[in-house]
């Protein structure tokens, strides 16, 4: 039933490399919008929470593939990426992709991040402030790392859905493991093989990506014992 | 000019909405003067602590402290003088995932206050005088309720500051470690640190305290020194309020 990877294995690996590509891209992004945008979500200026606050409803209460696809149109006239073909596909399209991908989670994360921020007890920033920290030094320096630490669950599942939903990067003509699998599956006119290698390897990529995130709560967890 | 006032407080008034939680609050304290005070609860003793490194703000009226009005003080000169206002907590507030001497050296490490090596070095002393010298690689979590709490004083300590602002330390406290709490501060106190105290601990206010002001509703109802407020007042409030606590 598997023969034809002996075949077309190398097209696989390719697709793996390039959701990996996009994955990360993709997530790095998204952190760092959703570090942006939980400070203008949790900023006294009222404009810049109501950005925040439009951003991630219109993120939450839009499809991923639709998003994607208009910022590929968009950006794609924009941005003029040169059709440098990487990992077999085209920077035009992996690029704007995956920025697609990273304001997608960025909503999410925004969201995640303000779970944790709210979590730290009032007290905590008191503290910084009363020692005549500023309020930056304070959020930055006593505040986000501890809730990061708090979030680390709900981060890993959001980097593992992003890994998974990276396949609809495949509408605009990524060659990530999806597209590749069509791709084999309309050369074997049988679907289903090509199909379930995809799923294993997308499942592969998760189950390290959570293994990892375990040992990040294990060493971050290590060295103390929640409070409050 | 024996002794200059450090910290001048005129008119303060705070309302949340139409509840007016400090009214006409008015007082001055002197350089190494030992200000307690006392009251019910919900009378903004801790409100009123808390306008002093305006923690609360939107008060009207003015705090004055070391001659700068806090109301029309800038960003930076307002971070400027919280740190020479040291401050402890109720429940502590320690920073959970830094370790004991970390808690200490970190606001002067990085507020430039101390370099890293005299920052280690000022906390180690520090520690010595809360009697926790032991404890310097240990995470809060793992200290009891009294010793986080001299953890906290210490902390405080480490900015060098000018006043030290207690807001009931003790209230979050086993019994049986209360007393272990209260001598770091009789010591502090000796030592001639000017402090402003919140407290339900009534013989410690008698001891240690230059002038009690009793809160009520607001206001300050009474005020002198301990003699006056725990022994020859007139005031029914601060009379009926005295016999139910003591």
């Amino acid at each position: 039933m598997f023969d034809f990877l002996k075949q077309y294995y190398p097209v696989f690996l390719e697709g793996t490399a390039q959701t990996i590509l996009i994955s990360i891209i993709g997530i790095v992004i998204g952190i760092l919008l959703g570090l942006i945008f939980v400070m203008f979500r949790l900023s006294k200026i009222k404009a810049l929470s109501y950005i925040a606050r439009v951003y991630i409803a219109i993120v939450r209460g839009t499809p991923a593939m639709i998003q994607v696809m208009l910022i590929y149109y968009t950006l794609s006239n924009v941005l003029a990426v040169p059709q440098i073909q990487f990992l077999g596909s085209g920077l035009d399209r992996v690029i704007p992709g995956s920025i697609a991908l990273g304001i997608n989670s960025g909503a999410y994360t925004a969201e995640i991040f303000r779970s944790g921020i709210i979590s730290i007890s009032k007290g905590q920033t008191e503290a910084g402030i009363s020692l005549g920290l500023s309020e930056r030094t304070t959020m930055f320096s006593i505040i986000l790392p501890q809730a990061v630490r708090n979030i680390l669950p709900a981060l890993g599942n959001e980097f593992i859905s992003l890994v998974k939903e990276s396949s609809v990067l495949f509408y605009i003509g990524v060659q990530e493991v999806t597209a590749q699998a069509l791709g084999v599956g309309g050369t074997l006119y049988n679907f289903v093989p090509p199909l379930i290698v995809a799923a294993i390897i997308y499942f592969v990529l998760t189950f390290v990506l959570s293994q990892l995130m375990q040992i990040v709560e294990r060493r971050m967890g290590r060295k103390y014992i929640q409070s409050n | 000019m024996a002794e200059e006032n450090i910290i001048e407080v005129k008119n303060l008034k705070k309302a949340y909405a139409d509840n007016v939680v400090l009214e006409d609050i008015s007082f001055t304290v002197r350089k190494s003067e030992k200000v307690v005070l006392i009251g019910p609860s919900g009378g903004g003793k801790s409100t009123l602590l808390r306008c002093l490194n305006r923690l609360e703000g939107d008060y009207s009226g003015n705090v004055i402290f070391e001659g700068e009005e806090l109301n029309s003080a800038s960003k930076d000169k307002l971070r400027a003088l919280r740190q020479k206002m040291g401050m402890v907590f109720q429940q502590f507030n320690l920073f959970p995932n830094k370790t004991v001497l970390e808690n200490i050296t970190f606001a002067p490490v990085k507020l430039r206050v101390d370099t890293p090596k005299q920052a280690i070095e000022h906390a180690h002393s520090l520690l010595k005088q809360v009697g926790l010298s032991e404890k310097a690689d240990a995470y809060p979590q793992s200290l009891s309720g009294g010793q986080q709490q001299r953890v906290a004083i210490a902390r405080a300590l480490a900015m060098n500051p000018e006043v030290m602002l207690f807001d009931e330390p003790t209230s979050a406290l086993d019994p049986e470690v209360v007393g272990e709490v209260l001598g770091v501060m009789e010591k502090l106190a000796a030592d001639g640190m000017t402090m402003i105290i919140v407290t339900h601990e009534m013989s410690f206010a008698q001891n240690v305290a230059d002038k009690v002001l009793f809160m009520d509703k607001g206001k300050i109802a009474d005020s002198g020194n301990p003699k006056y407020i725990f022994e020859e007042t007139k005031n029914t409030r601060t009379q009926s309020f005295l016999s139910k606590v003591m």
